[in-house]
């Protein structure tokens, strides 16, 4: 395993604190002093990745790969650069696959060796990887994007909507959204214990709403519970309690309390959202879940996931062109949305656009692998000696 | 008439009732409630007292948990119809001979029968005589011709010249995929009687067509 000089761990300070530039010039300072250190030359690649200089990030990454053929990092590099580059998915099959081989628990190698593999054709291979990290991870949101994907080639949006939802489903950024509808922005650090909450409405919703977030249910439905004894028509209390059945999988008992929320309080977001969520598990009522998502996207229109759910209704209905607006809007509010791009991508596809949905699934495998902050897990490891 | 059925129907839930639930349905249905209006007019009002009930305290949770199950046992009384109507317009797809693209075909496919067209696939590779014979043997007048290339998109002549000699001058030939999008011309060369770019693009075009057949315009 190769040290790390003084110059490698400056540059890597510089780099995760965003200072791509000075991290830049203390690499090639690294460099000057031993160009043999495979850190220097895949941290470097990491940069040159992120400057979009994807020509320069393959030199770097395939300099530190033969310096060190376990480098893991530097494959991780290397595939992307491949990839957002383009026209290079034999190169990007082989580094994937050699990636998958150095860290065989890696599931984000799977899911990208399977995007080279549909992006090279190879439409078999890319469902085996896609299965392969679902074994690995049965929760892998992006590899069921992908099936999902594959699904609508083959037999078309009928058959293809359920693994959308469900890969939906699996993606934390359907939560997020509820929580972001709730103003609960942060997982709380302690377990809420409802017997400590101040004995007011306020505080018992706000630590409700703390409990759900870190998936406390059973507190949360207490607090909840705890509101509408003294307030039976309390709709952020009864919003709170759907949810929690919700997520308990008790879809009728959800949709009861968000409609009864919704009849003193048409308009309150988090109601519609587990109502409209529940509407879309059930076959038959496309059309209410389109009407319920329309006037969550009204109500939460800065939040893009609302319109990704508008546009997933709007797709059960075949009205493929304005779902492809609720996807534009949600990708303009958040280029990072997952979903939206694979949706977006999907849409493409209805529309025999299949460069365009190509792009969009390789915007959404950027993106995704970019939040995992995958990069530096690996080179942590790597550096840690797990490489070997 | 409509609050007191469900009032009714919440009634059964709580009872734990799921036949006199199911009479509730059927009454509302034989009061002339058509089967897509039921789930609104009768089960959301149902269920929403359901959720009053349990947050005043009238029910307890194992009462609400019970109706819940009953709510969902009848659900499947008050969905709207799941599928579309058929809409008895029987369509010819396939991919043109020697084209062996089959996404364009396999979505045009799901979305056409999805809205309840009696789609006849004939899969990728398929040769002229074989549209013919498929179209005698089931009486279509639509013929939708995939082709991705485009030497197999200037082919799709011999569909129509395979027709014209048998005497079905009449049918209609839609063309789709990437050569006819980029250049409509090509589908008049062709002889197609119209350019499919897509599932929502085919939906359109083929309810036009298939009105218009019923009207004796085409």
């Amino acid at each position: 395993m190769p040290r790390r000089s003084s110059q490698v761990l400056i540059a890597e300070d510089l780099a995760r604190g965003g200072q791509t530039g000075a991290a830049v010039t203390a690499c090639y300072e690294a460099l000057a002093v031993d160009d043999r250190e495979p850190f220097a030359h895949c941290l470097l690649a990491h940069l040159m990745l992120d400057g979009d200089f994807y020509d320069e990030a393959i030199a770097e990454a395939t300099t530190a790969i033969e310096l060190d053929p376990d480098c893991s990092p530097a494959y991780l590099a290397l595939g992307l650069a491949y990839d957002r580059r383009g026209g290079m998915w034999d190169q990007s099959v082989l580094v994937w696959h050699e990636l998958a081989e150095v860290v065989p628990d890696l599931v984000t190698a799977h899911v990208q060796l399977g995007e080279a593999f549909a992006a090279a054709q190879f439409e078999e291979q890319a469902v085996e990887s896609w299965q392969r990290a679902l074994e690995l991870d049965p929760t892998e949101a992006r590899a069921t994007y992908n099936l999902a994907i594959a699904a609508l080639k083959h037999e078309g949006m009928a058959n293809a909507l359920p693994g959308f939802r469900k890969a939906g489903e699996l993606d934390p950024s359907q939560d997020d959204l509820f929580f972001a509808l709730l103003g609960v922005s942060v997982v709380p650090d302690r377990p809420v214990d409802p017997a400590k909450v101040r004995a007011d409405r306020d505080s018992r919703l706000g630590a409700a709403g703390l409990a759900a977030r870190a998936d406390d249910l059973f507190a949360a439905a207490e607090l909840a519970r705890l509101v509408l004894d003294e307030e039976p028509d309390d709709a952020d209390a009864l919003a709170i309690a759907a949810y929690t059945y919700l997520k308990q999988e008790a879809t009728n008992e959800a949709m009861a309390c968000a409609l009864r929320a919704l009849a003193s309080r048409p308009d309150l977001p988090t109601a519609l959202y587990t109502l409209g969520v529940v509407y879309s598990k059930r076959t038959g009522l496309s059309r209410h879940a389109a009407r319920v998502f329309v006037a969550l996207a009204k109500a939460a229109h800065t939040q893009a996931l609302s319109h990704v759910l508008l546009a997933e209704a709007l797709l059960g209905l075949q009205r493929y062109s304005q779902a492809k607006k609720a996807y534009a809007t949600a990708v303009r509010l958040d280029p990072a949305c997952v979903r939206a791009r694979f949706g977006l991508a999907a849409v493409h596809l209805t529309e025999g656009s299949h460069a365009e949905a190509e792009w969009e699934i390789r915007r959404a495998a950027y993106y995704d692998t970019k939040r995992q902050g995958l990069f530096w897990k690996l080179y942590d490891e790597y550096a840690e000696g797990g490489g070997e | 008439m409509a609050a007191e059925e469900a009032a009714q129907l919440y009634q059964a839930f709580v009872d734990q009732d799921p036949a006199a639930a199911i009479q509730v349905v059927e009454r509302a249905r034989s009061s002339g409630v058509a089967q897509a209006q039921l789930f609104d007019a009768l089960y959301v009002p149902a269920m929403s007292a359901l959720g009053g009930a349990w947050a005043s305290g009238e029910i307890d949770e194992m009462t609400f948990t019970q109706a819940a199950v009953v709510a969902e046992q009848i659900g499947s009384f008050v969905l709207p119809p799941a599928a579309k109507r058929d809409t008895g317009v029987t369509l010819v797809l396939g991919s043109m001979h020697r084209d062996l693209h089959s996404i364009t075909k396999d979505v045009i496919a799901s979305a056409l029968k999805e809205s309840g067209y009696r789609v006849n696939d004939l899969g990728v590779d398929v040769r002229p005589t074989d549209f013919l014979e498929r179209l005698e043997e089931t009486g279509a007048r639509i013929v939708i011709v995939c082709a991705e290339m485009l030497a197999t998109a200037r082919a799709v002549s011999r569909v129509r010249q395979m027709f014209e000699s048998a005497g079905k001058d009449d049918v209609v030939i839609l063309a789709a995929g990437a050569p006819f999008a980029a250049d409509a011309g090509l589908a008049r060369e062709a002889g197609a009687n119209g350019v499919i770019t897509g599932a929502e693009s085919a939906l359109k075009l083929v309810g036009r067509v298939a009105a218009d057949l019923a009207d004796g315009r085409a």
